[in-house]
């Protein structure tokens, strides 16, 4: 528990106060900096219905760079790999300080209703999403019955 | 260098060499020796695959036990498991395999374990409950100790909903039996009670232990407290301090004061700094001893810092594993979750006496000292004015290091400062008792000269501390980024304002419209500002 910057406080107390639509982020008990996600699947997607788990910490240079993000619950998406690492630009190069959990949280949402398998991470997912997408939609719709509803 | 193997390396290679890829998965299927071509086929291929796993945990085993590299490149048998165990059956193998092979006596076994499960693809709900379902059957495990160290690891990395389901009834008391009987080994005690702790992150968990731990005659976690101060039997003294901090952090118990409020600091004049510590080490309320239980490489530095003179503090080595204990300066960063700590930057250096290196700007130098055991006292002397720095092992002194000094540095201040790989514990002595081994040269002592205030040293448990930060409030004319100074400064040419000079100062772009900054401009104080330190 280094001494916690006040950014920090301030993201978390707008996260619990005003929280966004079909995203919520709870921070640990017992660190500040590691916060529990749940996203839930947009509608019109193959993940509606899904609820996912992330993790999201934030570094000790946080907000100078971006947020750490991985799903926890596995996802069948072309962006995201098997470890639950997610390709997206904000995250990495395209960092700005001026951007927020919140935000990169409904980018990450807006990622899945618009998967991009020109710019993968799961090379075999983005493959079949580029040769068979209607496939490729049934293995998501599948993996999101599979992996992230609520009985699981 | 922790054992994070920069897990963002791995994303440039891991999925753009397809012939690589073919290579690997060849490699693990191809019969080892080809030696059988007979019988049940079926049968044959699970147990290549399974000598195949143990094979590579042993290998990866090897590999981060010899790691002197500033930065390794993963492991090639890291690689070859990420693909075993992306099936269902492959990553039970690695389970099975990592209760099997790791052995017990391997001082960084239980920290490979949580590195090796951290590192493979997510494990589904069936998979983690046919582990639970490993405790059900009544087939003997080889080492339990592992299996302990596995359930801790899925538990934290699983929190939610699939923690929940692998805290079977089973699970449970097979957990509660380890910490309260008598029977049981004294590492699988550990362990259980590393994994309960883990559980209890999850709160559906937390208040269901919490409930069967209050139904013992006597509380289990208040048995084991007592032996916090342990000196002769290391493991029991960590199960204490595990014990002790549960009962502070996680399992409250009414009219069990806190153990900030019955420790006795008055003599103690330097303490491990709770505000300059990376988000998980333990620290006990005495401010002198840490403790790793994450998969992160965690580092701390004390509260006082030295600029001339001589100076030299103990530690106690409590288990045999890898940590980095020496000297850094306020500008080393703790990069906790890559794996860098203290001896990793220009801005620090540490003895590590499980694998027997001086690192200093992540390279390391082999050391002529023994390698360090639970009891095991290591000192670090360092003189500002010589520009030395000597480590010693139980009174056996190293040779003289001055590579991490330069010119400038020295006005900076060192910190008596550490990292510690999972599952490491020690404890400073800055001078409050009598140290063990007194290097032959004069010195200093911090605890003599260095003064700390009441209230510097309390340390609060977690919740505590975090409900009291949380009380802070903010101004509208702080800086948007860090909301800690005022907002004073305009960017040129794009004239985005509403950042301090502080933040400014890490800035290439603007952080609103990205465009290059040619200069920036101090704006001119509006009149309005007499709340300025409203809020510090």
């Amino acid at each position: 528990m280094a001494a916690l910057p006040r950014r920090i406080i301030k993201e978390t107390q707008r996260l619990m106060q005003e929280p966004v639509p079909g995203i919520s982020a709870v921070p640990d008990e017992s660190n500040a900096r590691y916060f529990h996600v749940i996203v839930t699947g947009p509608e019109d997607s193959p993940f509606e219905g899904g609820l996912f788990k992330l993790e999201l910490f934030l570094p000790e240079d946080y907000p100078m760079s971006a947020p750490k993000v991985r799903f926890i619950t596995k996802i069948y998406h072309p962006n995201i790999d098997r470890l639950g690492r997610i390709c997206l630009d904000i995250l990495k190069d395209k960092w700005s300080p001026a951007l927020q959990i919140r935000t990169v949280l409904l980018s990450i949402q807006a990622l899945l209703s618009a998967p991009n398998p020109d710019d993968p991470l799961a090379n075999d997912v983005a493959e079949l999403w580029k040769v068979n997408e209607a496939e490729a939609i049934r293995n998501a719709k599948e993996w999101t019955q599979r992996y992230a509803m609520e009985d699981n | 260098m922790g054992v994070c193997l920069c897990k963002d390396k791995v994303e440039d290679n891991n999925f753009s060499n397809e012939d690589e890829d073919t290579d690997r998965y060849t490699y693990m299927v191809r019969p080892n020796g080809g030696q059988n071509g007979n019988g049940n086929s079926c049968n044959n291929n699970n147990q290549r695959l399974s000598d195949r796993v143990d094979q590579l945990v042993k290998e990866t085993l090897d590999v981060i036990a010899s790691i002197v590299d500033d930065e390794p490149e993963t492991p090639n048998s890291m690689l070859l498991l990420h693909d075993i165990t992306d099936s269902i059956k492959g990553w039970l193998c690695l389970v099975k395999s990592l209760i099997r092979v790791v052995p017990l006596d391997h001082p960084l076994g239980a920290s490979v374990i949580g590195l090796l499960l951290d590192d493979s693809p997510l494990p589904s709900k069936e998979s983690v409950i046919e582990v639970a379902e490993m405790i059900e059957s009544n087939t003997t495990i080889p080492c339990e100790r592992n299996l302990c160290v596995i359930l801790g690891c899925l538990a934290e990395k699983l929190l939610g909903p699939c923690s929940i389901a692998i805290l079977t009834e089973t699970t449970l008391a097979y957990l509660l039996k380890n910490i309260s009987s008598n029977e049981v080994a004294k590492d699988v005690k550990l362990f259980s009670l590393i994994a309960i702790e883990k559980f209890a992150q999850t709160a559906e968990n937390k208040s269901l232990i919490k409930k069967k731990l209050a139904s013992y005659p006597e509380h289990p976690l208040l048995t084991l407290e007592k032996y916090v101060n342990e000196t002769e039997d290391y493991t029991m003294r960590q199960i204490g301090f595990c014990a002790k901090w549960s009962l502070d952090n996680y399992f409250l118990i009414e009219n069990r004061k806190y153990s900030y409020q019955t420790v006795n600091v008055d003599g103690i004049n330097v303490m491990l700094n709770t505000k300059d510590v990376s988000e998980y080490l333990k620290i006990s309320e005495d401010g002198l001893e840490a403790r790793c239980d994450s998969y992160s490489f965690e580092s701390v530095r004390s509260t006082f810092s030295v600029k001339s003179g001589a100076w030299y503090y103990e530690c106690l080595i409590i288990t045999s594993g890898v940590m980095q204990i020496g000297w850094a300066q306020k500008e080393s960063h703790f990069l906790s979750s890559d794996g860098y700590g203290i001896g990793d930057d220009a801005y620090s250096v540490s003895f590590d006496g499980c694998r027997k290196l001086i690192w200093y700007n992540a390279k390391s130098t082999a050391i002529n000292l023994p390698q360090w055991k639970p009891g095991s006292i290591c000192g670090c002397y360092i003189d500002l004015d010589a520009k030395e720095v000597i480590f010693s092992l139980d009174g056996k002194e190293s040779f003289v290091f001055k590579d991490c000094f330069t010119d400038k540095n020295v006005d900076l201040g060192f910190f008596p400062a550490a990292s510690y790989m999972s599952f490491q514990q020690c404890r400073f002595n800055f001078g409050a008792e009598p140290f063990k081994f007194p290097p032959n040269r004069p010195f200093n002592n911090f605890n003599e000269v260095a003064v700390l205030k009441p209230q510097d040293k309390i340390i609060l448990p977690r919740h505590l501390y975090l409900e009291e930060l949380r009380k802070l409030s903010v101004t509208d004319d702080s800086c948007s980024l860090c909301f800690d100074s005022l907002a004073t400064i305009r960017l040129k040419p794009c004239g985005h304002k509403g950042f301090c000079s502080n933040c400014t100062t890490m800035l290439s772009n603007c952080p609103i419209c990205r465009a290059d900054i040619a200069h920036t401009e101090e704006m001119i104080q509006e009149t309005t500002n007499t709340n300025q330190n409203a809020s510090s």
